[in-house]
Formats: C-alpha cells, sequence, structure tokens
C-alpha cells in the first residue's frame, strides 16, 4: 500500500511536471518571421474609435489610419492622403485635391465625399476639433475638397494631419462597431481583434501606396519597461517602442539590433515670475547661466534627455542650432552679474542679500513626472554655488494650471508639448504674449515685450511657411534673450528593432509606429 | 486514512475511480444535509447578514464617492491632456458638463446610485465604454489568476507548512521556514521579474509578453503569486498545525495508542483548518480584486491595472463600478466563510448542543 501511494504521488509530480513545461513551451516563437510582425508598445486606448479621447492616436501608430498630411522626420507637413493643397488669395478657403486610387479597406473608393462626410463626423463627435479650427462650409467637388474657414488659418494642413482627423469610411459605420473592431481606413493593416492589451492586425488587401510587407501584425502592449526589454531581447517580438533609458545598454550591439532615437516635441522649462525678485534681468540672466543643464541631462538623467537651450526641441526645423544663448553655463558670470545687481552676502550665510533681504526664490515642481524634482533640485544646488537660496515646492500636478495663471512662484516647472500639430505657434504665444488684462492668462509671469508681441501679431497673419519659420526663430531668440524662462531639456523617445526587420523609425510626432515601411530582412 | 483502505479494499488499482465515486457521493450527502441544516437555522441571520452587506455597500461606495471626489486631480484635465497638449479652458468647461461633472457631489453620487438601481454602472470617461463592459474585460484575467495561483500555493504551503510542524526544529522545519523566510522577504514584482528573465529569457520556456488569459502565460505570474502568498501561509500552517498538536486530545489520543497518521488527519488537520480559512477568504477577496503589480509586470489583462488607471485618471464610474466588485465579493466570501465554520466546527451552530 505505501509502495503504491509512493509510486501514484511520483507519477502525479512528474505528470504535473511535464503538463507545466509543455505548457510553457507551446506557442513562442524566437525568429524573425516574414510573415508576422510583433511590436511591443504601451497603450492607453481602450477602444478604437478615433474621436474619443486621444484614441485616434492608437489606430495611426497601429498602422490603420491616415490622414491628408503627414508630419516628417523633422516635423515639416507632407502630403499623404491629400495629394496637394492650396489656399486661396484671402487666406479663407483650403482647397485639398485627394488622391486618386486610394482605397478603404472595405474597397469602397476614397472620394472628396467620404473625406468630407469623415471630417463632419469629428467635428459631431469630437469637442476636440473645434480647437483645431472651425468651419463655415465643407465641399466637395470631384476629388477636391474644399474648406472654408471662419478665420484665416495657416496651419491648416498641420492641423489635417492630427490623429483626430484620420479618414474613415463613414458609410461603413452602420454594420461595423468602429471602437470594438476598429474603423475601415487606409493604412496598410486593418484591425483583426483588439482590446486594450493585445492587438491584432492584418494586411489590407487594397493598400493604395505599394505592396504591405506582413499578413499579420500582433501588437501586445507591455506597460513594464523591464518586461517590455526583455521581450525584444528573446526575440518574441521584432520591435519595441520607447525601451527605458537604464535598458538601452542592452541593445548596443549592433548586428542584433537597431535603435533609432530622437528628442520629442517636449520641452522641460521653468517658467520664471518677472513680479518677483527674478524681475531684475541680470538676477534672472544669473540664475540660467548656473544651471549646468549638461550635467543634468547627460549625467543626472543618463542622456534620456536632450540638453536645453531654446523654447522648441531640436528634433523641429526651427533654428535650434542657429539659436545663441546668452546665458550658457558659466558660473563666474552669474556671480559677477549678481554682484553688479547689488546682491552681497553681507552676513557671511553663504545667501546673497540685499537692503536686508535675503536672494531667495520658490521654485513649483510637481511630482508626477520622474524627472522634474530632479532637474528641481539639481538647479536648486547650483543656484547655492552663487549664492542663490531655492525652495522647492512641490505641488499636485492639477494645481499648477492655476498656480501658473495666478503667477503663484517665481519658478514654475513644466514637461509641455511645443507643436503636436507641426506648428509651434500657440505653444510660443501661450506663456510669452504679453497679458494685457487676461487676454492671455497662461502668461501668468507678468513678461511682456512689445518687439516679442509684433512679431506675433506678424505671425498671426502669415502664410508663408519659411516666413513663418524666420519668425519663429526670431520669437526664440528674444525669448532667450531677455531670459523669460530657463529650458531644462528635451525628452527622447526611442524605437528599438531587431535587425530581422528594416525600416522601423521613430519620428518626433508619435503618431506613426506601424508602417508599411517596415519590412523583413530576406 | 480512509482514502488508502479503500484502495486496499479494492484490491485493484483500477478500481479507485469507483471508490472515488461513493466517496465523493457520500460526501456530497452529507454535505448537502448540512448545509440544510445549517441555513434553516442560520434563516435569520442570513437576512441580516445581507442586510449589512447592502449597508455597507452604500458606505464603501459613498466614501469611494467622496475620496475621489475630494482628492486632487480633475478628471476632465485629466481625459484632455492624455496628449501633452495645450487645451484651452472653454474645451474643458464643455467637456465638464457633457460628462455632469460640473453638478454638486451628492447630486452626481445619487445620479450614479439611481443609475445603478436601473442596473447601470454608468459609462468610463476614460474607457469610454459601459463600466461593466470594461470589467468584464478584466474579469476573466483576473479570475484565473487568482484560481490558479491559490490552488498553486495551496500545493506548497499545505504540505510545507505541516511538515515543518511535524518535524520542528530539525532539518526540514529549518529548511521550510527558511524558505518562507526568504519568500516574505522579497517583492513580488522583483520575484515576477526574476522568473521571467530566468523562464523567459534565458530558458525561452514561457513567453513573456502577455495580453492575452493562456495557460502558457498564467504560470509565470500565478507562480510569482503563489510564492509570496505561498511563503507566509506556510507559517500560518504550520502554526495551527502545532497548536492543535500541543492540544489535550491529542495526547489523549497517542495515550490510547491511535497511530500518529490518523490523529494527525482525522483530528489535528480539521481543526487546524479553521483559522487557515478565514485568511483564505480574505486572500481570495484581495486575489480578485486584482494584483496591479504582478498584472503590470506581466503584462496581464486584469482588473488591478484597470483599477489603478482608473484612478490615476479620477474616472468615477469605473473607480466605482471596480470598488462594487470588490466590495460584493469581499463579503460575499466572507459570508461563504462564516457559513463554512458552522460546517467545519458544529460548536458554532446556534440553538445546537454538542
Amino acid at each position: 500500500m505505501k509502495k503504491r501511494k509512493n509510486i501514484l504521488s511520483m507519477v502525479l509530480a512528474v505528470g504535473l511536471a511535464m503538463a507545466f513545461l509543455t505548457g510553457c513551451g507551446g506557442s513562442i516563437q524566437k525568429t524573425a518571421d516574414s510573415t508576422t510582425l510583433r511590436v511591443g508598445v504601451t497603450n492607453f486606448a481602450d477602444t478604437l474609435e478615433p474621436t474619443e479621447n486621444y484614441f485616434g492616436w492608437v489606430v495611426m501608430r497601429y498602422g490603420m489610419g491616415e490622414c491628408l498630411a503627414k508630419f516628417d522626420e523633422k516635423m515639416n507637413v507632407q502630403p499623404w492622403l491629400a495629394e496637394s493643397w492650396t489656399i486661396s488669395d484671402d487666406h479663407m478657403i483650403w482647397t485639398f485635391k485627394i488622391r486618386d486610387g486610394v482605397k478603404f479597406s472595405n474597397g469602397d473608393a476614397l472620394t472628396a465625399e467620404a473625406v468630407k462626410a469623415s471630417l463632419e463626423r469629428a467635428f459631431a463627435k469630437s469637442k476636440r476639433a473645434a480647437t483645431f479650427f472651425k468651419y463655415n462650409e465643407i465641399r466637395a467637388e470631384g476629388q477636391s475638397l474644399i474648406i472654408k474657414t471662419e478665420k484665416p488659418e495657416p496651419n491648416m494642413p498641420g492641423f489635417l494631419a492630427d490623429p483626430l482627423f484620420l479618414i474613415v469610411d463613414t458609410a461603413a459605420e452602420k454594420d461595423h462597431n468602429f471602437a470594438k473592431e476598429g474603423p475601415i481606413c487606409t493604412g496598410p493593416y486593418v484591425c483583426k481583434s483588439f482590446v486594450k492589451d493585445k492587438a491584432v492586425m492584418i494586411r489590407n488587401e487594397y493598400y493604395w501606396d505599394g505592396q504591405v510587407p506582413y499578413q499579420l501584425v500582433e501588437i501586445p502592449s507591455i506597460d513594464d519597461p523591464n518586461t517590455r526589454a526583455m521581450a525584444l531581447q528573446s526575440g518574441e517580438i521584432d520591435m519595441a517602442v520607447n525601451i527605458a533609458a537604464g535598458d538601452i545598454g542592452l541593445f548596443q550591439n549592433a548586428d542584433k539590433y537597431h535603435i533609432d532615437k530622437i528628442s520629442s516635441l517636449r520641452t522641460v522649462l521653468a517658467r520664471i515670475n518677472q513680479n518677483g525678485v527674478l524681475g531684475d534681468p541680470k538676477v534672472r540672466a544669473a540664475f540660467i547661466a548656473a544651471c549646468d543643464r549638461k550635467t543634468y541631462n547627460e549625467v543626472l538623467l543618463k542622456g534620456t534627455f536632450i540638453e536645453g537651450k531654446a523654447p522648441v526641441p531640436p528634433s523641429m526645423d526651427y533654428g535650434f542650432d542657429q539659436l545663441k544663448d546668452p546665458n550658457s553655463y558659466n558660473l563666474e558670470r552669474a556671480k559677477q552679474l549678481l554682484a553688479e545687481a547689488g546682491w552681497q552676502d553681507t552676513d557671511g550665510d553663504g545667501i546673497l542679500d540685499k537692503d536686508g533681504k535675503p536672494l531667495s526664490v520658490d521654485f513649483v515642481v510637481y511630482n508626477s513626472r520622474a524627472e522634474l524634482p530632479l532637474y528641481a533640485e539639481a538647479c536648486q544646488s547650483d543656484e547655492k554655488k552663487i549664492g542663490i537660496d531655492v525652495k522647492i515646492k512641490a505641488v499636485d500636478y492639477n494645481l499648477i494650471d492655476k498656480m501658473g495663471i495666478n503667477g503663484d512662484y517665481d519658478l514654475l516647472i513644466s514637461n509641455i508639448t511645443t507643436a503636436n500639430t507641426g506648428d509651434p505657434e500657440i505653444f510660443l504665444n501661450w506663456y510669452w504674449r504679453t497679458n494685457k488684462n487676461g487676454d492671455n492668462p497662461q502668461n501668468g509671469s507678468g513678461y511682456s515685450n512689445p518687439a516679442l508681441d509684433a512679431k506675433f501679431a506678424e505671425l498671426s497673419s502669415e502664410f508663408d511657411r519659411e516666413k513663418r519659420r524666420q519668425l519663429m526663430i526670431a520669437i526664440q531668440q528674444i525669448i532667450m534673450d531677455d531670459g523669460a524662462a530657463i529650458f531644462f531639456g528635451y525628452p527622447e523617445t526611442n524605437i528599438v528593432s531587431s535587425t530581422a526587420i528594416t525600416g522601423a523609425t521613430m519620428y518626433p510626432s508619435d503618431y506613426y509606429w506601424v508602417t508599411s515601411k517596415i519590412k523583413p530582412v530576406r | 486514512m480512509p482514502f488508502f483502505v479503500g484502495i486496499g479494499l479494492c484490491k485493484d488499482v483500477f478500481c479507485i475511480h469507483k471508490y472515488l465515486r461513493l466517496l465523493m457521493m457520500k460526501y456530497l450527502w452529507i454535505f448537502y444535509f448540512k448545509l440544510k441544516g445549517m441555513i434553516f437555522l442560520k434563516k435569520n441571520e442570513l437576512l441580516y447578514r445581507l442586510a449589512q452587506m447592502v449597508i455597507t455597500l452604500f458606505g464603501v461606495t459613498l466614501l469611494t464617492f467622496g475620496l475621489t471626489y475630494v482628492s486632487p486631480g480633475d478628471p476632465v484635465e485629466m481625459l484632455l491632456e492624455v496628449g501633452d497638449t495645450i487645451v484651452p479652458k472653454e474645451m474643458i468647461e464643455a467637456t465638464r458638463h457633457q460628462l455632469g461633472l460640473d453638478q454638486p457631489f451628492y447630486l452626481q453620487y445619487l445620479r450614479w446610485l439611481s443609475g445603478l438601481a436601473h442596473g447601470d454602472m454608468g459609462l468610463s470617461y476614460s474607457a469610454k465604454m459601459p463600466v461593466a463592459d470594461r470589467l468584464l474585460q478584466g474579469l476573466p484575467g483576473t479570475v484565473a489568476l487568482a484560481g490558479t495561483s491559490l490552488i498553486m500555493m495551496l500545493l506548497v504551503a499545505v504540505p510545507g507548512g505541516i511538515l515543518s510542524a511535524l518535524y520542528r526544529n530539525r532539518f526540514w522545519d529549518y529548511l521550510i521556514r527558511g524558505f518562507s523566510f526568504f519568500g516574505v522577504s522579497m517583492p513580488s514584482f522583483w520575484v515576477g521579474l526574476i522568473l521571467l528573465y530566468v523562464f523567459g529569457l534565458k530558458l525561452g520556456l514561457c513567453p513573456i509578453a502577455g495580453g492575452v488569459v493562456t495557460w502558457d502565460r498564467m504560470i509565470l505570474p500565478a507562480a510569482t503569486l503563489a510564492i509570496a502568498m505561498g511563503t507566509k501561509y506556510t507559517r500560518q500552517v504550520r502554526t495551527a498545525v502545532l497548536e492543535e498538536l500541543g492540544q489535550d486530545y491529542v495526547v489523549g489520543a497517542r495515550a490510547r495508542g491511535l497511530p500518529m497518521r490518523s490523529i494527525l488527519w482525522r483530528h489535528v488537520l480539521p481543526n487546524a483548518c479553521l483559522p487557515l480559512i478565514t485568511l483564505l477568504g480574505l486572500t481570495i477577496g484581495w486575489l480578485l480584486g486584482g494584483v496591479a503589480v504582478i498584472e503590470m509586470v506581466f503584462s496581464w489583462p486584469g482588473l488591478g491595472k484597470m483599477a489603478v488607471h482608473a484612478i490615476e485618471m479620477r474616472d468615477y464610474p469605473l473607480v466605482e463600478g471596480f470598488v462594487l466588485w470588490v466590495a460584493v465579493f469581499y463579503m460575499g466570501i466572507n459570508l461563504l466563510v462564516d457559513c463554512s465554520y458552522a460546517y467545519l466546527n458544529p460548536h458554532l451552530r446556534k440553538g445546537r448542543t454538542h
């Protein structure tokens, strides 16, 4: 009896172990496959309805949706479903020529009429649409789409490149649930199944722009950065979007991995309040010159951020290299400036003072982004070297907006997107155009420069691309010369791919992950 | 050891299934009568408990609603600033109005409550789908993971704990206690990553990327949970068994010459079960609420990750729906646990003398 029991338990144990191992070993595919592409991402969208929240981003990232225009590697607007566009002389009417021969994934032709219906759908379903532009009329004439706007909109193609305006076949909506089954669009891939944690795409047989390389695209959402890196290492995925800084070293072997990294469209900056002690241009300049931004980004943040200098990040074509930072890191100059401004350490406590008041400022930060307190603390220790006392105030992210408007700070840190429509005008206006009687509430700093306002006025009615660019470069230079803010750095984003595939590229705009350019290496 | 005696009587291994069937029927039968008796006796008490549950649920949802409401953070801004874009004020106000978030607190809560009474848990702001649908999406993953990890944990912890108690302060005890000490001290996200590294990356036995509920993807997260819980439970089992072993009746039974095995299986273990079942009830409740950290590491589609996201986004309807689910299950399971006491320990049955 005892023996039998032992045998029985042994059989059970072995059986259990076998079951585990076979269960484990089953479906893992380790070698690159020329029919299936596997992409590790993080996904925030619960449905694929492009007009809900920001879910349109995911529809575009996964290779389903396309817009009339797209942003290239330098964030310039390029034709996509529209092959060209023109604007009338009074700047009120845009005419888009819709590309011939484009079909939706159900085989229906893309007509100007269909584009009109899709844009109207976006306006009807999303309140966000009207924040880009307002129109009086949209009309379809043959393959031409004519949009009459309420006021001149210089950046119209850039607006229409936003994923909110990706083109869907509204006629297909009655027997197809866009939210659950994915919208019918024109992109290289079509949704086969979708849940938040994993999406499966199949080839769009009607794709207009060349051969679609893969039969199947599997897109698991892997939220933990360590796990994402491991999945790429093990070969379970062919490419991963945003490998963490600490893990990027694992993929340095150029024979096996390709790393494509670029500064994103964000800027980490500290607004400077001019109503306080930092209203003195010399103190402000000294403060900025004391921040060793190179070390913050390259050492403290391990190179995950690029050293900051100007409002608009270098990934965009707005003259980053030609802009001159008058307040680049220079401790001696900073001390000199403070002395010129009349600040001295009379009581020997290491903090400068004037008229019996110590040189002390409040630096407001929020902690929901890990890099922000790091920047603030590094800045605090650097300022101490020149005798400025920085008090860090950590507040909840949700209070930041109000504090910014009310000017309850000396310095206020933000991590902000500068130009998701390819044009930084709104961003530049937002913080630095003079706030006359509350007409620009976001500028709560008291900063005002008539020369800058004149440039903004010129910009708002300028339609020529190159002239706009020159204006924005000039605007940035004025902001930098005035020491209106500290530009700490620009976060970097990346796509790491196995060398078994080619064409995986990170764009500054973060909308284009799965594209028909990604192909297996034969 | 009735089981193996039975096998002995059958004289043929192939008879096991017959014996098992008999045994099962016998126990089912007994269980049925006991349950019937118990429920009959505790009818009033059961009603009382159910009423208590409803009141608690009311309190829990109100509290959650209140806490989410007063915590700093604006669902509208969270929603609109996902893309980190510059959002105009009018847009924020319009969305606030659309979601009914410009109404006073009590109206918002009452609206939610009346929806619930009509069987409608509302629409999640962040997921843009009915809350019930979103919960149902996470449910299979959570239930499967909870069940598997619990079974794995019991398979390790119960024999381990008993062994440890029987060989108190001897080699096996030290070994098992050593292991459990080690296990308790390790944070589970770290254990998870190590398991992924070893079994996923180095040995290539299990898939790393999750996202869907399959057996092969479940083993590592379940094992991680089983390690975290099992090490704790081993100690609990050990303590419970030791406590029973020190009781007078054990000494009495030994004095009468009953074999140790029989004392252990028929007397000690059933008695040691009681405190463990309480714990188990709590653990099941905890597991069914989702285990966010584990789900994150293994990209497992469960309720925990969903809940964390819902809280981050201040998605009131989804948070409320989740809390409601957790509360109902917690209380339901504890009710079951309490009922099981009455079954397992006749002392606790009211109106019955033993």
